[in-house]
């Protein structure tokens, strides 16, 4: 996966296979699980990108997907296009993060998580309040409909969830590679010889919270308009978390592609346990403290691990051997 | 007159408020003066302990303060167990796994209080949790009184555990300096474990006396964690002094909020006080 030249090829046939697959006439359902993985991409890359590189376990993704889905909704009822509205929902998540970061870095490492898994409860209980637009029976706890989503079609929000997806996975590949991705290495291994040797830590951090807020935004944003409604507590729930913890926790925390894998597995999960609705949430909660400690670095992670000792393994034979 | 009793009373209940909150709060912050570990299962593993209350009520008639002599030994267990079994662990394999584990614990817990105890709301109700007593003007529930007498008791006795016993001086140097504290001779794996049970032993008295005070649904934890939260920074760590002057706080903030701004308000108050508080005054009120 490192340093070895990846497939280009049958990466580029995989992603036009993905693209034309609603073209050839595939059952809904798949397209469906396949809206639900990119989405999920999505959101646990993103989730990766703080928690397994920045070192910041945030629980303030659901405010993320939350507001860009409430955003797109508001915007429809004002009567705007729906992209202008997945767009500004993206925005509004970014700049969210932006007003936050001042409290929430404010303490470093272990208080971030804490700080952040208030925010979401704020957003909730506003929104539980508060009704921007609509008559009495919309808005606060009734919540919206999303108006014009159910003139788009399933292939039409797939599509755009697909853009979402790998949109993720090249923004996490983009600025891993870049000198942000650099700086953030040395924050990781070390903050204070980072900031004494002239990386501003602040600003970065609050670039990735940026990055990641706007993605999960969007993500949230095209997830509503599948949805066509959103209603406080479900926008703003734990559970977005759960899932995208859950999805980057099996495939490999701090492993790039971890997410991806971990994604599959997530999907293929919650369609197996929609069934068992009480008990789904318990039964992944399980999970993922027994992956966390029975393999806390996920699928990808045990296989690099085998794989390593399998090379040493191999080394040391031919070392011996004469 | 009447607006100045009303007022006054709001007041005395904030105050009295606080001595629970405290007690909220005091289990959070032993974990995390001890072993670094914001544990944000605890709102949740509060509520375990009200649930197996409610449970011990509804079932054997016991009275919730009476029943606190099971459910204290139960949550004990739990949290030794948890410590031993799964943090202790979590805490060799990275800085994100115990943080992770224990919001694992967290949704594992809600989930559980849905499927055993219905998503309805609950409260223990007993014969006294209805009556109140007047000091002067002021009408006052008396749950609330037994909320701020019984925080009180359990900061005095913590503080003296703390003190006095080898336990609590082990508790304490572990939490000081980890690597001391075991080149001198303590066994800080076994130390953790205490010290975990040792606040769910408290969290499980704090969460009989808020299903005493509070309506409580399977959700309810997480108000309780960020209250407990709210508590801690304001206080500033490892004083228990601190803890009950950031109780006293938060239950002003939380009864005078539901006053002037409505009941819907009461919970918001409470959580932007901690957003501002981190922005403005991060060590605590009293921190330098």
């Amino acid at each position: 996966m490192y340093g070895k030249k990846t497939p280009l090829l049958a990466i580029v046939v995989a992603i036009i296979i993905l693209i034309l697959l609603p073209l050839i006439r595939v059952p809904q359902t798949w397209i469906l699980y396949l809206f639900v993985f990119c989405i999920y991409v999505a959101l646990a890359n993103m989730w990766n990108f703080l928690a397994g590189y920045c070192g910041l376990i945030s629980l303030c993704q659901p405010a993320f997907i939350g507001l860009g889905g409430y955003t797109l909704a508001i915007s429809t009822w004002l009567g705007w296009p729906l992209y202008l509205g997945v767009i500004v929902g993206a925005l509004v998540a970014a700049l969210f993060a932006v007003i936050i970061s001042i409290p929430v870095f404010r303490l470093s490492g272990i208080y971030f998580a804490i700080g952040t898994i208030v925010l979401p409860e704020i957003l909730r209980i506003l929104f539980l309040m508060w009704r921007p637009v609509g008559g009495a029976l919309y808005g606060k706890g009734a919540g919206y409909p999303v108006k014009g989503a159910t003139a788009v079609s399933a292939n039409e929000t797939y599509w755009m969830a697909l853009i979402v997806g790998i949109g993720s996975i090249l923004v996490m590949r983009y600025v891993l590679r870049s000198n942000l991705g650099l700086a953030l290495a040395t924050i990781r291994d070390n903050e204070g010889t980072a900031a004494s040797s002239g990386v501003n830590v602040f600003k970065l951090k609050v670039y990735f919270l940026v990055i990641s807020a706007l993605v999960t935004g969007l993500a949230g944003a095209v997830f509503y308009i599948s949805q066509g409604f959103i209603e406080p507590t479900s926008a703003f729930s734990v559970k977005w978390t759960m899932t995208l913890m859950l999805a980057t926790v099996i495939g490999g925390i701090s492993i790039e592609y971890g997410p991806i894998v971990g994604s599959v597995i997530v999907v293929i999960l919650h369609f197996l346990l929609a069934r068992y609705a009480g008990f789904s949430m318990l039964i992944q909660g399980i999970i993922l403290i027994f992956i966390m400690i029975a393999a806390p670095k996920g699928i990808l992670g045990a296989l690099q691990k085998t794989r390593t000792s399998w090379s040493l393994h191999k080394i040391l034979h031919s070392s011996l051997k004469p | 007159m009447n607006i100045l009793a009303d007022l006054a009373s709001t007041i005395t209940m904030g105050i009295m408020l606080g001595g629970l909150y405290a007690l909220v709060a005091l289990g959070l912050s032993i974990v995390f003066g001890v072993m670094r570990l914001i544990n944000v299962a605890h709102g949740d593993l509060l509520l375990l302990a009200s649930y197996l209350a409610l449970t011990l009520m509804t079932y054997l008639g016991l009275d919730p303060i009476i029943g606190l002599v099971i459910v204290i030994p139960a949550l004990f267990f739990i949290g030794f167990v948890v410590q031993k079994y799964l943090l202790n662990r979590a805490f060799t394999i990275s800085m994100e796994a115990p943080l992770i584990i224990a919001f694992g614990i967290s949704i594992v817990l809600q989930n559980v209080f849905q499927i055993l105890w219905s998503p309805l709301s609950r409260g223990l109700t007993t014969s006294y949790t209805l009556k109140s007593f007047s000091i002067g003007a002021l009408n006052l529930p008396l749950v609330y009184l037994l909320d701020f007498f019984v925080g009180v008791i359990v900061m005095i006795f913590l503080h003296q555990f703390l003190h006095r016993t080898y336990l609590g001086k082990a508790i304490n140097a572990a939490s000081q300096d980890r690597r001391a504290a075991h080149l001198m001779g303590i066994n800080t794996k076994q130390v953790y474990a205490f010290a975990f049970a040792i606040a769910m032993a408290i969290a499980a008295i704090a969460g009989v006396f808020v299903g005493l005070t509070f309506p409580f649904t399977p959700q309810s934890g997480v108000s309780f964690l960020i209250i407990a939260f709210g508590v801690v920074v304001l206080g500033g760590l490892g004083s228990i002094a601190g803890t009950f002057v950031g109780g006293l706080v938060m239950g002003l903030a939380q009864t005078l909020g539901g006053y002037f701004l409505g009941t819907n308000a009461q919970m918001l108050i409470a959580y932007l006080i901690v957003i501002v508080l981190l922005a403005t005054r991060p060590q605590g009120l009293f921190g330098r």
